[in-house]
């Protein structure tokens, strides 16, 4: 091939390579990250497959990220300008990104809803954990609450039965939970009967906030803004629990995450698990029933554990027309509420879904959601759950009073909210 | 023309020499003064950094994390230190005579070297289960069903120390070992025939001329010892926990930064962490060289 040859072979297959960018300028590309729950990611790439066929020309390249390491990945993804168009993320951790403007308010047209009136229509709850300036950032994908799920077998041999004798106050607990406990001969439990989930960290903030909510008070203030964390209620809450570990010794944070020993047969009771427990449960072949959270005796409100939820979120960042087919692709995604729910266990208050929770244990997650609250929502909500750690254990591994490490505490959560305080206030405003 | 070559000489070894600058300046430079320019921000990840001047080193002054993990990390250097260069050097002097199975015993005494850290973290948090084998081993013949290893305060940096001291003391051993292998044989035949003890030929013979090793074994546990942050970070359940007891400055980097989202804070920390290892490698090296 000679030089003319050749420059007339390059120039044709630039043009035809123009011509294809030409063709594809109509093309999207739209990059979706979700954090792992394996029973979820066969759907969600069967609804890929779906969405693309429906819509060719959007592209999803869709990322599935370990849940431990999500929260990191996504922040410096965002932070180097590689953040995904679509994500999802839990109640929790929002603010933070809301802080900094990054998920977009809903496009109702582009979401295919008339307006907020029509979307709410569809689902019963949980916007409470989305809403920021009186304006929804998200649909929820998964809205959740903690129950208590009982061993009936461990129950059996202790000679209970949990349909009569589960407890309905946090005082009754302690003595059930005592017979349910086989000890050796120093007292040391070898079976824990029922143990809070102290090694998870979230788990253990969902502790915290169900009993202070349940004697009317709250860890932190969202409106204010500031700690409410030292209040009688809150001391006696936390009483309860350090009592639990180091009065009763039933159980503390020195032993196993109670999520794995209740799924391997070693703890007779743990209200860690959410609805999405259930198909786990089946797994491990366990025979469970499911209950709701205790009470105190003096309760001021009769809520059980508190509300989460996930969103999927688009990243308003990413161009115009990226956010409209993102959120084409929430809208159909979120449609397949029933699918996720059958084959994932995520649970969100559609109709139709609610219609296939008929089965008396889903029924009692149903009945403790209408009553369950959104946990307060933070920018520093990381640095907040770290204090109340390092809390726990100088009360219950360090023996300190209840009555001297709070007023501290209360101190630190305020010093983190005022340090956020500026960032917050985009929250409200 | 003589001139002209010689200076084409040099600017060809500047240009052979580019590739492994340049790739010093973008890996180990730039990270670093990137980190000290960082230390002088707030900077969340998500927003823009707003420049603040010295004002995170201002507040590490007060700051309590700060002041917690520095007092952590001290203490653990002390036990990371000072145990490790006398039980590294005994069991150097140990293997370094001649007796039967020396090999297949130094080749099993060097094992706890070969598995990374993250494995050995790990294998020591199953055995440390407050009912598990170390409890076994520790409190049964007293009839101790529990031990709270990794979630009492005063024990779990005890631990710390334990494991790691049991997993880096084979590997500086065999630096001893090296060390003693360059002693001239004839020293010590020279002491022998002048009567010495054993004790006598390694004080006055072996110890001296195993300076230059000893400032080595030094500088490179105390490193080791100012970073550590893995074995705190798998080995307890609450890195840093219980109570902040093992929060050391690596994991409190980790923490402001990934934990917190604040990044200004974790580079200042990493700064000062890095001028703390500075100083203390010089001192033991020009120690070294007012001793020399």
């Amino acid at each position: 091939m000679n030089f003319r040859h050749a420059s007339c072979a390059f120039l044709a297959a630039t043009a035809m390579l123009a011509g294809a960018g030409g063709a594809s300028a109509q093309q999207v590309t739209l990059k979706v990250w979700m954090h792992e729950h394996p029973p979820r990611i066969a759907i969600d790439k069967a609804i890929v497959a779906e969405f693309e066929k429906a819509n060719p020309n959007i592209k999803i390249q869709y990322d599935v990220i370990g849940a431990s390491e999500y929260a990191t990945k996504l922040l410096t993804a965002f932070a180097s300008g590689s953040g995904p168009d679509i994500f999802n993320q839990a109640s929790t951790l929002v603010a933070q990104y809301h802080a900094s403007k990054i998920p977009a308010a809903i496009d109702y047209a582009a979401l295919g809803y008339a307006d907020e009136k029509e979307l709410l229509a569809v689902y019963s709850s949980g916007w409470d954990g989305i809403r920021f300036a009186g304006k929804l950032h998200g649909v929820p994908t998964e809205v959740s609450n903690y129950a208590c799920y009982a061993n009936k077998t461990l129950w059996k041999e202790a000679g209970l039965d949990p349909a009569k004798d589960f407890p309905k106050t946090w005082e009754e607990f302690v003595g059930v939970a005592e017979k349910l406990t086989q000890r050796d001969a120093n007292g040391v439990p070898r079976r824990r009967g029922f143990d809070f989930n102290w090694p998870s960290p979230p788990a253990y903030w969902n502790a915290v906030v169900t009993l202070t909510q349940q004697l009317g008070a709250s860890v932190v203030d969202e409106e204010k803004y500031k700690a409410s964390y030292d209040t009688p209620a809150g001391q006696k809450a936390m009483q309860y629990l350090v009592d639990w570990v180091n009065k009763h010794k039933l159980g503390g944070p020195q032993y196993t995450d109670t999520r794995t020993d209740f799924l391997g047969g070693k703890l007779a009771t743990d209200c860690s698990f959410g609805i999405w427990g259930i198909p786990q449960m089946v797994a491990a072949k366990i025979d469970y029933s499911v209950h709701p959270s205790p009470r105190f005796a003096n309760k001021v409100s009769d809520n059980g554990y508190p509300a989460y939820a996930y969103y999927m979120m688009v990243n308003s960042r990413s161009p115009a027309a990226v956010q409209k087919a993102g959120w084409a692709y929430v809208r159909y995604y979120t449609d397949q509420a029933e699918r996720l729910f059958a084959g994932a266990g995520l649970f969100v208050p559609r109709k139709e879904v609610i219609a296939k929770t008929g089965d008396a244990n889903s029924q009692v997650f149903l009945k403790e959601l209408q009553t369950a609250k959104f946990a307060p929502r933070m920018v520093g909500y990381g640095q907040v759950m770290d204090v109340l750690v390092r809390g726990r254990d100088r009360m219950m591994q360090g023996g300190e009073p209840v009555a001297k490490v709070m007023p501290e505490l209360n101190k630190e959560i305020d010093a983190v909210l005022t340090r956020e305080r500026a960032r917050a206030e985009a929250m409200f405003k | 023309m003589r001139a002209l070559t010689r200076l084409d000489r040099k600017w060809w070894g500047l240009v052979f020499v580019m590739p492994v600058v340049l790739f010093f300046a973008t890996f180990s430079v730039f990270p670093v003064l990137f980190g000290v320019a960082i230390s002088l921000t707030d900077y969340n990840l998500l927003d823009p950094p707003e420049w603040v001047g010295l004002q995170n080193y201002e507040n590490l002054l007060n700051d309590r994390l700060f002041l917690t993990a520095l007092k952590n990390t001290l203490v653990f250097v002390l036990g990371a230190t000072a145990p490790v260069w006398v039980l590294s050097l005994l069991a150097a002097l140990l293997f370094d005579q001649a007796f039967r199975g020396r090999q297949v015993l130094k080749t099993l005494f060097f094992l706890p070297v070969l598995p990374p850290v993250v494995v050995v973290g790990v294998v020591w948090r199953m055995l440390l289960h407050p009912n598990g084998i170390m409890t076994f081993f520790a409190g049964g013949l007293r009839g101790i069903t529990e031990i709270p290893w990794l979630a009492d305060t005063v024990l779990a940096p005890i631990v710390m120390i334990v494991v790691h001291d049991w997993a880096v003391v084979p590997f500086f051993m065999l630096i001893w070992l090296a060390g003693l292998a360059g002693i001239p044989q004839e020293l010590r035949e020279a002491a022998h025939i002048d009567g010495a003890t054993a004790w006598q030929t390694f004080w006055r013979v072996e110890l001296p001329q195993l300076r230059a090793t000893a400032v080595l074994v030094a500088a490179l546990s105390s490193i080791n010892a100012f970073q550590t942050f893995t074995l705190q970070y798998v080995i307890t359940s609450d890195p840093g926990g219980p109570a902040n007891s093992t929060l050391v400055l690596g994991l409190l980097v980790l923490k402001y930064g990934f934990q917190y989202f604040r990044m200004g804070d974790a580079a200042a920390v990493s700064v000062v962490m890095f001028a703390m290892i500075l100083a203390v490698t010089a001192i033991q090296l020009g120690f070294n060289r007012r001793v020399g």
